[in-house]
């Protein structure tokens, strides 16, 4: 920004002349790097689809919710209030198991937490940046089903990662939301199917509740 | 040209030296016209409310005044010094290596995700909900009283303080001092043990040790009866504190309890004493009052009530009901109450002392019955005369609804003749209203005197001193803290091991407020129980802990605060009156009685012959006042605190003292120049800071910095202006004289950063409206739209089309800068919600702060006598932001909703925008401000908004967390949001109310009509910006036909 006149014009010293070969590489190397970077950072791999991280305790989401029936609430009960949907505490593995399966190994870690007061060191599953506010409560009373991003949990043995739980993917059900609402009542159930046209019957419920998924930046970052 | 030859004045350190500002002073022109240069501007007189077309009417600094090149190279450079930071060769190579190794480990760390536990409580409390915040009612004694408080707690942490909607010396709003409270409960460098030192050697300790220790050597000194004990400890309003006195009294007869705080009220309750004969309290009723006359004081933002008095205070300077109050200062030291007066005069301290006695005699000229034979002090036609009759006539014409108020550091015999021209006047009952003062005096520096007298001569051997820090904050002429030293047996109970407790054989870890249970009486006598928000994190006492143990009784301070409770204030069952003060924050029914005292006429009489017979010498006088930032020192080590700029001087990081630009030119001072003061044969070497509005002859000295012990943030800040303080002068000190060193200190003041360029060129300012708007109540009576008078859109055209925003709701603000006292709590209040971090000293003279909302200070009118306007500054949200059109990664996005959005995750850090920001209101990362955090220093973060890394861009989101979280409360229970149930952190606290926030959606809704208010006008409206914080215009209430402020 000087500006002291042609004299002080800049040229390429003689030496980068030795460069240019290299330019063909850098021009042809750089789109492949881009594209290559792109669908690596999209792949499953990347977004950690299918992760399923051994857990303290084998706790089996098939037994508890399909065979014996338990809503999701009765354990992640601060789903509708809160943005997180709590992982329980000892507490309420202890209701049933201070009874059932007392000796059982499997349950060491549960029984020493509830002598001891420590807390059992779960992994979590589903990671979002820090600087994503995710609020569960917002989606549940919304009637966003839990297994619209979850998956069929009352499936798995051990608990894994189903969706991308990427930007895009988010963005996908906001700009559209009618075929993943139905009733808010509905919302924890595994089996729900919308009557008739799920797009259809979506849009109804959408525009009865007023329903408007915000998709501004600070909506979820901030 | 006046102008020019002030920019030429100085030679080679131009800044504001001591010629150019003379120069301005001489001339006796106002600096409106002297700024003028070549454009014809007009007069002060012609066009007052927006403040003369060039917008030059209005100017921060004396530098901008003068137009010094350091002035310019704010104005014209976003962040100065980056280029040679940049250009040197080192820092180039370091920033290149940065950079390469920032993109290895960006390529290791995305391999992966982390792998991130989840540890729920194994028991969950009842009531507890994981991911949502609590909040509980407490109450900190803060200036000798209680104020209420409300502390958000998330996951157990307290990160949030803010004020009891329901506590009278609250009503909803905190000061900076005690939302900086969360900082200090996490402050690393809190004493963590108990330290017992023996011959020079620090040994970590345990309770445990003490308590044996205790028990033992306590057990011995009951049997002597207390003979040898001596208790230093910090007035305190705890009523389980005073009934632990008691037993103290019983148990040591002999043994004596001192109270000492540097800041007391000792003058007012003396005052009273001299007044009433008894001890009796004053109970402001500002609403009510149509005139205020301060004597000295700064009754807006100083004392336990300053909140309430604040409110009170604004909601009569709107022009809702036209009923505007009159405010008239007399003071020496620059202060809030100053800056917010319709009239007002600086008064050395001599002239200010003898002040009362020439509004007595012109009181008493217009009928008044004075109780004393009443004769003026200064001569005829001098500044105080005039300013006396003016506050006469005003007083009489107020007709017994006006109000006369003396602040702490006037004399005591100032305060009883106050107190009796109230009386005279017929304000009591109606402003003003008195009760009686409830246990515990307070002390006070003879009883001091006497403590150190006694150690002197070896007649205490066991000193015990409950928090505080007198080898700090001692009057300098008592030695005390080498007398500290040499007690045999001496124990300190503080939050920090500071530099009273590396003098003490015993330090005591000490609860945090929030760490403790207690209970506090306000000012009012209203009772609050003092609950934790979290177990102490180093396992500290509480002074009712310890004062219990000594007394032999060991109690939790849980079970004395219940005890009391139940005994003297349940009523009805105790454990649900219990319930419900915890809920409430207070005791309800528990304010004192009013009542009737009688004056005494002839101590009146004694007191103000001793007044008219007091001879001070002439020449400088040293004021001694309370820093706005560190309080009396024991803020020193919170960096919020030390990093807000005081709301005049604009100083952060140290304290200076204060002089008139005029008495500086006189003496040959400049602006940071080192001075040397000397006071009754005491030195000090300090800075030298030119504050317009000072008093002649008078060097204001802030207290509380120059700590050697405060901790890593705080020790080694500023000058130690303690060491000139002596018994004998607590608060004014004459005959002080100073010399130059010629020697300068970099002092980082704020005031010219982010300066708004409205001047520009000579064709801008023709368009342009002033930033800051103001005019009298009789100009918005006679044209209520004077502020957007002069205003000009004409030839202008948008640059863009004008977008259509569809949300539901249109978010906006409105700040009225006619209840806006400068406080700086908004300040606080942003840093404390939006995790913004501290960048220190060097970074903030390179203009890098990062607070999002500012409060910029402008003087008006002569240099020696200006007003003040203080605008609180933080991103306008403009419809068509300036920033957004040139962000090349979008990374700033407009929602439809109207909210200007920052996206971190998208940021790349071009800074384009802050460039394109008229208003100055982004905010740079330049570092990485949270690495390498101590785990109990993350506590305080909101976990509701994103740390920001380096190399990121922030700014004001209009708390779009609360926004959200309101949004989403509202339609889980699917209802519409209601107006005001989205409260910004700025706005929350506010103590006067001056922001609101709402939704123009909502043409009901508050701010609605508060944009539609006459008063509002749009900063760079003409722009087409379309801003969607407005501002009402300040409105002042002066005599007409006087001259102003």
């Amino acid at each position: 920004m000087k500006g002291d006149g042609p004299a002080h014009r800049f040229l390429f010293p003689q030496w980068t002349n030795s460069l240019r070969p290299w330019l063909g590489v850098v021009l042809v190397g750089l789109p492949v790097y881009l594209v290559v970077l792109v669908w690596l950072g999209g792949s499953p791999k990347t977004t950690d689809v299918g992760y399923a991280p051994q857990q303290p305790v084998p706790y089996s989401h098939a037994l508890h919710v399909r065979q014996l029936g338990l809503d999701c609430r009765y354990c992640h009960n601060t789903v509708e209030v809160s943005a997180v949907a709590a992982i329980p505490p000892t507490q309420t593995c202890m209701n049933c198991h201070a009874k059932i399966r007392t000796e059982s190994p499997k349950l060491l870690p549960i029984r020493e937490s509830f002598a001891t007061g420590k807390p059992v060191a779960w992994v979590r599953v589903h990671d979002l940046p820090d600087y994503v506010y995710f609020n569960h409560s917002a989606h549940v009373s919304r009637g966003v089903g839990c297994v619209e991003c979850h998956g069929r949990v009352d499936a798995m043995e051990v608990v894994a990662q189903v969706a991308p739980l990427s930007m895009g993917w988010c963005l996908d059900c906001h700009r559209d939301p009618d075929p993943h609402l139905r009733p808010p009542e509905q919302a924890t159930s595994m089996t729900w199917t919308a009557p008739g046209d799920p797009r259809e019957y979506g849009r109804q419920l959408r525009e009865a509740s007023r329903i408007e998924p915000s998709t501004e930046c600070w909506t979820c970052h901030r | 040209m006046r102008a020019r030859r002030l920019e030429l004045g100085g030679e080679g350190r131009v800044e504001t030296g001591p010629d150019s500002i003379r120069a301005a002073a001489d001339s006796g022109t106002s600096p409106r016209s002297a700024g003028a240069g070549e454009t014809a501007s007009p007069g002060p007189g012609e066009q007052p409310g927006v403040g003369g077309g060039d917008g030059k009417g209005y100017w921060r600094s004396l530098e901008e005044l003068t137009q010094t090149p350091r002035f310019r190279t704010f104005l014209e450079q976003e962040f100065p010094g980056l280029e040679e930071e940049l250009a040197s060769g080192a820092s180039r190579r370091s920033f290149l290596g940065l950079l390469g190794a920032s993109v290895a480990l960006a390529g290791l760390a995305s391999c992966r995700w982390p792998r991130e536990l989840i540890l729920p409580y194994a028991n969950r409390p009842e009531g507890l909900v994981p991911g949502v915040a609590d909040r509980f009612a407490t109450a900190v004694d803060l200036h000798g009283a209680g104020v209420g408080l409300v502390v958000t707690s998330v996951d157990g942490r307290p990160i949030k303080v803010e004020g009891n909607p329901l506590h009278p010396a609250s009503l909803g709003a905190a000061s900076a001092l005690a939302q900086a409270l969360v900082l200090q409960l996490y402050d690393p460098d809190r004493s963590t043990t108990v330290v017992r030192r023996e011959g020079g050697q620090a040994v970590a300790a345990t309770f445990e040790e003490w308590d044996a220790f205790a028990a033992v050597h306590f057990a011995r000194l009951a049997e002597r009866g207390g003979t040898g004990l001596a208790v230093l400890a910090e007035p305190t309003s705890s009523p389980s504190l005073h009934q632990l006195r008691h037993r103290f009294a019983a148990r040591y007869p002999r043994a004596s309890w001192v109270e000492w705080e540097p800041l007391s009220d000792e003058n007012r309750r003396r005052g009273a004493r001299l007044a009433f004969g008894a001890g009796v309290r004053a109970q402001l009723h500002l609403a009510q009052a149509d005139v205020i006359v301060s004597i000295g004081g700064d009754v807006l933002a100083e004392g336990p009530m300053a909140l309430a008095h604040a409110r009170a205070f604004a909601s009569r300077r709107r022009a809702d009901g036209l009923d505007m109050n009159r405010l008239l200062v007399a003071e020496s030291v620059l202060s809030l109450t100053g800056a917010a007066a319709d009239h007002r005069v600086a008064l050395p301290p001599a002239a200010l002392e003898g002040f009362i006695l020439d509004l007595a005699a012109e009181l008493a000229q217009r009928g008044v019955a004075v109780p004393w034979s009443a004769r003026p002090l200064s001569p005829p036609g001098s500044p105080a005369r005039r300013f006396a009759a003016l506050a006469a006539r005003e007083l009489q014409r107020a007709g017994g609804k006006g109000l006369l108020l003396a602040g702490p550091r006037q004399r005591a015999e100032v305060h009883a003749l106050v107190y009796a021209l109230n009386v005279a006047l017929g304000h009591v009952g109606r402003t003003v209203s008195f009760t009686a003062e409830p246990e515990g005096e307070g002390g006070g520096v003879e009883e001091l005197e006497r403590l150190a007298a006694e150690l002197e001569a070896g007649a205490v051997d066991t000193l015990v001193i409950l928090g505080g820090n007198p080898a700090y904050d001692a009057p300098a002429n008592l030695g005390l803290a080498e007398l500290i030293g040499r007690c045999p047996t001496s124990v300190h109970l503080s939050l920090y091991d500071d530099e009273t407790s590396v003098r003490c054989r015993w330090h005591l870890p000490r609860a945090h407020p929030f760490e403790s249970w207690g209970d506090v009486r306000a000012w009012d006598g209203t009772v609050s129980v003092t609950q934790p928000l979290i177990a102490p994190l180093y396992g500290g006492r509480t002074a009712l802990e310890v004062v219990a143990g000594i007394l032999g009784h060991a109690a939790s301070a849980y079970e004395l605060v219940r005890q009391h409770f139940a005994e003297k204030l349940a009523q009805g069952d105790p454990e649900r009156a219990w319930r419900v003060a915890l809920a409430d924050g207070l005791v309800a029914g528990t304010s004192l009685a009013p009542l009737e005292p009688a004056l005494d006429a002839e101590e009146l009489a004694t007191a103000a012959t001793q007044l008219a017979d007091l001879r001070v010498p002439s020449g400088l006088a040293v004021v001694f006042v309370p820093d706005a930032s560190v309080h009396d020192g024991r803020f020193a080590n919170n960096a919020w605190l030390q990093e807000v700029p005081d709301p005049l001087t604009k100083l952060t990081w140290d304290n200076a003292a204060l002089v008139a630009p005029r008495t500086a030119a006189g003496l040959g001072v400049g602006d940071g120049e080192m001075v040397r003061l000397e006071v009754a044969g005491r030195t000090l070497e300090v800075a030298a800071y030119l504050l317009p509005g000072m008093a002649e002859e008078t060097v204001g000295l802030p207290l509380g910095y120059g700590r050697s012990r405060a901790g890593r943030v705080g020790s080694g800040v500023g000058f130690d202006t303690y060491r000139l303080r002596t018994s004998g002068a607590l608060h004014t000190a004459f005959g002080v004289s100073l010399e130059r060193t010629g020697r300068s200190y970099p002092l980082a003041t704020t005031q010219d950063h982010h300066a708004i360029d409205a001047l520009g060129s000579t064709e801008r300012s023709r368009r342009l409206g002033a930033l800051v708007r103001e005019g009298t109540l009789a100009e918005y009576l006679a044209d209520p739209e004077f502020a957007r008078r002069g205003e000009s859109k004409e030839g202008v055209r948008p640059l863009w089309r004008e977008v259509k925003l569809g949300g539901e709701h249109q978010w906006a603000m409105s700040i009225d800068l006619s209840a806006c006292i400068g406080c700086n709590a908004c300040q606080v209040a942003c840093q404390a919600e939006n995790n913004i971090p501290v960048v220190g000293k060097r970074q903030v003279l390179r203009g890098r702060e990062m607070h999002w909302i500012r409060v910029d200070r402008y003087f008006a009118g002569e240099v020696d006598a200006p007003r003040v306007v203080f605008q609180p500054v933080a991103c306008q949200h403009c419809e068509n932001a300036p920033c957004e059109s040139v962000c090349p990664v979008a990374a700033t996005v407009h929602s439809d909703e109207g909210l200007n959005q920052m996206v971190y995750n998208r940021c790349v850090g071009t800074r384009y925008c802050s460039n394109n920001c008229p208003f100055k209101v982004r905010r740079f990362n330049f570092f990485n401000y949270y690495k390498n955090l101590k785990p109990v220093e993350k506590m305080h973060f909101n976990p509701e908004v994103t740390v920001r890394g380096r190399g990121v861009m922030e700014k004001c989101t209009f708390c779009v967390q609360r926004i959200e979280a309101a949004r989403i409360a509202a339609k889980n229970q699917r209802r519409p949001l209601v107006d005001g149930e989205i409260v910004p952190a700025c706005a929350q606290t506010c103590p006067t109310q001056a922001i609101v926030f709402g939704d123009l959606a909502d043409p009901t809704s508050r701010v609605a009509r508060l944009h539609r208010d006459p008063r509002s006008y749009g900063m760079l409206d003409e722009l087409f910006l379309k801003p969607r914080t407005r501002y009402l215009a300040r409105l002042r209430n002066p005599v007409a036909g006087e001259e102003e402020a």
